[in-house]
């Protein structure tokens, strides 16, 4: 594998060799040494064959089927219901409203939401009632059987409108919702914070150059290809188990739990195959409806979301609008960036205190800029809740961030990409924050960009397109909040592993198999993989945050430590020797070390089982336990985060063609560089990182959710909001893997799920703004704002 | 009342099959609901994610946009029809190989444009190739492997 | 909801006679429509059994006769055609995917009338004629006259598309269309057909409810521009959130150049 020019360092680039036959799957190599190798997922052929199991694909005997009932109003009070007439149709088994809930509100971080309206409706499309019935139709019928009084308010679709004085309130008793982090929310602003590092005033007034603007960004949807919907089951106990697509089995088991009045051990949540999260997976009104009307009509019941209801019940991104002003010396040096961001959390609260906590971490950028000022807030609008989306606030802010460095570049004179090398994070250097960041290879992700694509066959020129080149960095975060992960030694000495880690598609699976692989040397065929299922899967928080292969790999590889510990045991009894005389041997064996003294793992579990020490099993857990914010460098305030770490760096570089008549931008090749620690699976790793850039064309190009005068959304179908297909993507992707392993991980793995995405928007900004001298300012980038951004230059 | 149902006789992956459905159920609906092949996806249901391609008279169809009243006896082929005695078909085999198949739901319409692609041409240029999967979305993999899977398919002496 | 698959022209008149009957084609949009809850007619008329809607009839001048139900890919697929059958295949490769060009037919597609449809763009451009039949016996229409506004033919109730004309177009023209769309296989925000030799017959779509038609354009750069800012600025151009109408009339000119151009490339010398 070729060194990093980096002398000293332990960086490796990982990428397989350029022809197209190595960017496919390999076996792990004979000596069972499965990190680095990229076998084929665990689940490919079932994919492939239409076998895998999703939640639509999912019938049980007995199943009744739920329809939503939605607001048509952005904004009003409930009066009352009429549900006599719905009751009474043939076939209809249960209907719940906001009238049968009784108990505490729930949500995340701030308490301010129930699985159906309570009192008001906040936006068109917010689940009202719901009904239960023996076949769709019957349901649909019931729910026009349905009637709800509602009494119209003045509702607020913008920032501006729920920030001006006199704006109609959305959460009149917010006061009174219980609320785990107070984030000094108040009208409609729903949490504000910030964090500060130096004196930023004083640094701005030594600066010879300073630029200013203003950023904005859209509402983007998850448009996962498979939408969001469980079957919820029921016993006889009134016990209930949903099968269900989502990001975590402990999470939605806590929400049903929570909105039902249940403890947690009468709900039990088993993930199904997941088509795709992204962030729009996670707990969700249809797990809770589902699940109540399940336990009121004593049957199965299936609810699944058509694409349409996908788009107006469930979840977005944080339109946000981002203020920068970033100041330098004459010869490049950054001395200070004054950051202000508003983000649109729509009707309830969600994820928006831990998006904004995130925005504002991310809006420094992996730079070392010793005064940072980054203050902001989420307010509350009419509108669909906003929430987790893949790259949480950094998107946003790094949109702004990265479009400013350019600006920055363009006022000093100097050539972007030294801007940023002379700026760069330095291993050794603190994250904004104060977190102690002890490697860093932002750099080395740039110059590999700028290289290849500086190395690459130039394209001929296009007649009546302009030619652009443009650059980002980015840093993320792989590690937070908790996981473990437990194994199990068989009688025949296979090895039973299990996590409460789901597969997204992102082949989290496949992976934590070869780390246990790796650890154990022992051929993946003879390791299970336990689906998730709350009733007997180790706790972990969410797929999210780009974690799982940092926080649950690292659960997995430190739990086949003590699981080796305790084989050795066995093996130094049955050998008759000390347990300093053993190594693990590949294939299943531990013997002495250069004697051909072994015995299988068989042996052991034989022993274990039915002689001596019982099964064998081992566990590790473990809260994410980096250092934290540091007060002596950083006044974090309100931040919605008590502790991440884990910081990867990546950088993009895109070719756009911009046509001069339309602005329309196509993107011709792109060149991502990613740090990902170690590469457990470098297949998994190019599709994250292809995967990940289309989605951030999307986000940069074509992707807009629209909202009416009256707050109804309008694209709700796959025909008006459009996700790039195969021809809008770049024939050439080009992902270059480099490794900067992570000491506090056995295997030095780091996440890129969200890196792929972050730096995507600002690159082709800065692309746009190389070829036609113009900046465009708001996302998503369409001809028409480029072209207008091009008239309004000449 | 619930609306009437009519019955039609459909040759599914080489079996003829009864089925009972209202006028607008769709191949879609019935071959996932009726028939218990559920391999083939609903990801949008109005025609434009491709998730529930399959073939209809060995040419690519949507299943969401056709009646099934409306199919007559020209036979239909999903994906559950697609694997051969070895388990997977070339096609099959080629997007896991090239680790092409991430959430997997957008899979099956693949395998059934390629395979309709690959019957048709079997050497298909990398722009013939895609334009022939551009009305399948993909939200997962980026498509880069996907066609690589392609034009492994494509340069194959076997083909 | 009611079903019949006729399998002659006069039964599926005598069908059509029934309240809220609505013919079925390839069902790539009313199907989609009836899926979303946009479209429930009482009595679905299947055209798929009738023979005398298929087929492609080469004309003695070189023009085609194009039954209803011809797929938009056999029209994809046509050969060397003249330019105005040219035209429509060039047009018909660009209707959305693969496999909705598989389905899709021709006559479903000038029945529907959507604005921002290729085949009436094109169409208008080469001049072609809609035959209609029905009870009282069967009619042309010139396309000119056909699309009438939005999603609004002049096809009567009861009335079923039979086949599209295309007249050859001038000889030795070239025929080019071109379409703007956010993402490819779109809808389009503006489309253009052109065909012609040392004028150019010019259609706009994507400007308003219905096609804009000009013939007769002069072949340089600045009549092409001319007619492009002319049609601009008298068409009713939508706001949508595609585009605006104002970015619609921003760029109308200048896509009319560059089909007007590519269609010339195309001609003879």
């Amino acid at each position: 594998m070729p060194e990093s020019t980096n002398k000293g360092s332990s960086i490796r680039t990982s990428a397989p060799q350029p022809d197209a036959g190595a960017n496919g799957t390999r076996p792990p190599r004979r000596d069972g040494s499965a990190i680095g190798a990229s076998p084929p997922r665990l689940d490919a052929a079932d994919k492939a064959s239409g076998r895998a199991r999703y939640a639509d694909d999912i019938r049980l005997p007995g199943m009744l089927h739920a329809a939503l009932l939605t607001s048509p109003h952005a904004h009003a009070r409930i009066l009352g219901y009429r549900l006599d007439a719905a009751r009474a149709i043939p076939g209809v088994k249960a209907i719940v409203t906001g009238a049968d809930l009784t108990g505490p509100r729930a949500g995340g971080i701030i308490k301010d939401e129930a699985m159906v309206a309570r009192g008001k409706v906040r936006y068109v499309g917010e689940p009202v009632a719901a009904v239960a019935a023996t076949d769709m139709a019957t349901a649909e019928r019931a729910l026009a059987a349905i009637e709800v009084d509602y009494e119209p308010l003045p509702a607020v679709l913008t920032i501006d409108g729920a920030l001006a004085d006199g704006a109609p309130i959305l959460h009149e008793e917010f006061a009174s919702y219980v609320k785990t982090i107070d984030g000094g929310g108040h009208g409609n602003v729903v949490f504000e914070s910030s964090v500060i590092e130096g004196d930023v005033d004083a640094a701005f007034a030594r600066c010879d150059a300073v630029v200013e603007g203003t950023w904005e960004t859209q509402a983007q949807h998850h448009v996962y290809m498979e939408t969001n919907g469980c079957v919820a089951d029921v016993d006889a106990a009134g016990r209930i188990t949903l099968h269900v697509t989502c990001q975590s089995v402990a999470h939605v088991q806590q929400r049903v739990a929570e909105e039902l009045g249940e403890p947690m051990a009468r709900v039990r949540a088993i993930a199904t195959k997941v088509g795709g999260g992204f962030g729009g997976k996670h707990a969700s009104n249809i797990h809770s409806i589902a699940a109540w009307l399940a336990r009121a009509a004593r049957r199965p019941v299936k609810l699944v979301l058509s694409r349409t209801q996908d788009f107006e019940v469930q979840r977005c991104r944080h339109p946000a609008r981002i203020w920068m002003r970033t100041g330098a010396l004459a010869d490049g040096t950054i001395l200070a960036r004054d950051v202000r961001i508003v983000t649109d959390g729509g009707a309830y609260a969600d994820e928006s205190p831990p998006v904004l906590a995130f925005a504002l971490l991310m809006s420094r950028g992996p730079y070392r800029i010793p005064n940072v000022r980054a203050t902001g807030c989420a307010v509350y609008t009419n509108k669909l809740r906003s929430g987790s989306y893949r790259g949480f606030g950094n998107p946003q802010a790094s949109f702004a961030g990265e479009s400013q460095i350019d600006d920055l570049a363009v006022r000093l004179g100097i050539d972007p990409v030294t801007l940023r090398l002379q700026n760069a994070m330095r291993p050794g250097d603190t994250a904004f924050g104060g977190q102690p960041v002890a490697s860093c290879i932002v750099a080395e992700c740039l110059e590999r960009v700028r290289d290849a694509q500086r190395a690459a066959p130039p394209l001929p020129a296009r007649e009546g397109r302009r030619r652009g080149v443009g650059y980002a960095v980015m840093s993320h975060v792989s590690g937070l909040m908790g996981t473990a992960a437990a194994l199990q030694l068989r009688s025949d000495g296979s090895v039973g592993l299990s996590t409460g880690c789901v597969d997204l598609g992102q082949g989290a699976d496949t992976t934590m198999v070869q780390i246990c692989a790796d650890a154990l040397k022992l051929p993946m065929e003879r390791i299970s993989y336990a689906p998730q299922d709350s009733d007997a899967s180790p706790y972990n928080w969410k797929t999210a945050g780009s974690r799982s292969t940092y926080m649950t790999g690292r659960a997995v590889a430190v739990a086949t430590v003590e699981m080796r510990a305790k084989m050795f045991d066995h093996a130094a009894e049955l050998i008759e020797c000390s347990t300093a005389d053993l190594e693990l041997k590949p294939g299943g064996v531990i013997g002495v070390k250069g004697a051909p003294m072994d015995v299988t793992f068989k042996q052991i579990a034989l022993r274990s089982l039915f002689q001596s020490g019982g099964p064998i099993a081992a566990t590790h857990g473990f809260v994410f336990d980096g250092p934290g914010f540091d007060p002596k460098r950083a006044a974090v305030n309100r931040l919605a985060f008590h502790n991440l770490g884990v910081y990867t760096f990546g950088a993009h570089c895109v070719e756009v063609d911009v046509d001069e008549g339309t602005g329309a931008v196509e993107v011709r090749r792109a060149w991502c560089a990613h740090d990902v620690g170690r590469a457990i699976n470098p297949a998994s790793c190019e599709s994250q990182i292809q995967g990940g850039f289309v989605q951030g064309l999307g986000y940069a190009l074509t992707e807009a959710m629209h909202w009416n005068a009256e707050g109804w959304l309008t694209t709700v179908t796959l025909a008006d909001y459009k996700i790039p297909g195969l021809l809008d993507a770049p024939p050439e992707i080009h992902a270059i893997v480099l490794e900067d392993p992570d000491p506090s991980h056995p295997v030095g793995a780091k996440g890129i799920g969200e890196p792929s995405l972050v730096g995507v928007a600002p690159a082709i900004a800065n692309a746009i703004r190389d070829a036609i001298g113009a900046r465009v300012h708001t996302l998503p980038m369409t001809p028409e704002r480029v072209l207008t951004a091009m008239d309004l230059l000449s | 009342m619930t609306a009437p149902r009519h019955h039609s006789t459909l040759v599914v992956n080489g079996e003829t099959r009864d089925v009972l459905a209202p006028v607008s159920a769709t191949l879609l609906e019935v071959v996932r609901d009726q028939l218990d092949l559920c391999g083939t996806k609903r990801g949008c249901n109005h025609g434009v994610c491709g998730a529930c391609t399959v073939l209809v008279d060995g040419r690519l169809a949507r299943a969401c946009l056709m009646l099934a009243v409306d199919v007559g006896d020209r036979p239909v082929t999903t994906i559950e029809g697609i694997a051969d005695e070895r388990g997977l078909s070339r096609v099959q085999q080629a997007l896991v190989d090239a680790g092409a198949i991430q959430c997997g739901f957008c899979t099956p319409g693949f395998v059934m444009a390629l395979t309709a692609l690959l019957d048709a041409n079997p050497h298909p240029s990398r722009d013939e190739v895609r334009s022939a999967l551009s009305g399948n979305l993909c939200r997962c993999s980026g498509y880069i492997k996907i066609v690589d899977a392609a034009m492994r398919l494509a340069g194959s002496p076997d083909a | 909801m009611n079903y019949v698959a006729p399998t002659t022209l006069a039964e599926a008149y005598r069908a059509l006679q029934a309240d809220d009957a609505v013919c079925l084609a390839g069902g790539q949009s009313l199907v989609a429509a009836m899926n979303l809850g946009l479209a429930s007619p009482a009595l679905i008329v299947s055209l798929r059994d009738i023979a005398a809607l298929r087929g492609i009839e080469t004309q003695a001048d070189g023009g085609l006769r194009i039954g209803a139900m011809v797929s938009h890919a056999e029209l994809a697929e046509l050969g060397p055609s003249a330019p105005g059958p040219e035209l429509l295949s060039r047009a018909a490769r660009v209707v959305a995917y693969p496999a909705i060009r598989a389905r899709g037919t021709i006559g479903g597609s000038v029945a529907l009338a959507d604005p921002s449809a290729d085949y009436p763009v094109a169409l208008q451009a080469i001049g072609a004629s809609i035959e209609l039949g029905g009870r009282s016996g069967t009619r042309m229409v010139s396309a000119r006259d056909f699309f009438v506004g939005l999603f609004e033919t002049a096809r009567a109730t009861g009335e079923v598309v039979l086949a599209i004309h295309v007249p050859p177009g001038p000889a030795g023209a070239g025929a080019a269309y071109e379409k703007l769309s956010i993402v490819a296989g779109d809808f389009a925000i503006v489309s253009v057909a052109a065909i012609g030799r040392d004028r150019l017959d010019i259609a706009v779509g994507g400007c308003g409810p219905t096609p804009i038609v000009v013939t007769g354009v002069g072949a340089s750069d600045e009549a092409l521009l001319a007619a492009g800012r002319a049609l601009a600025a008298s068409c009713d151009a939508p706001s949508d959130h595609r585009a605006s109408a104002a970015y619609r009339r921003r760029v109308l000119p200048e896509l009319l150049r560059r089909t007007g151009r590519t269609a010339l490339e195309r001609a003879s010398a």
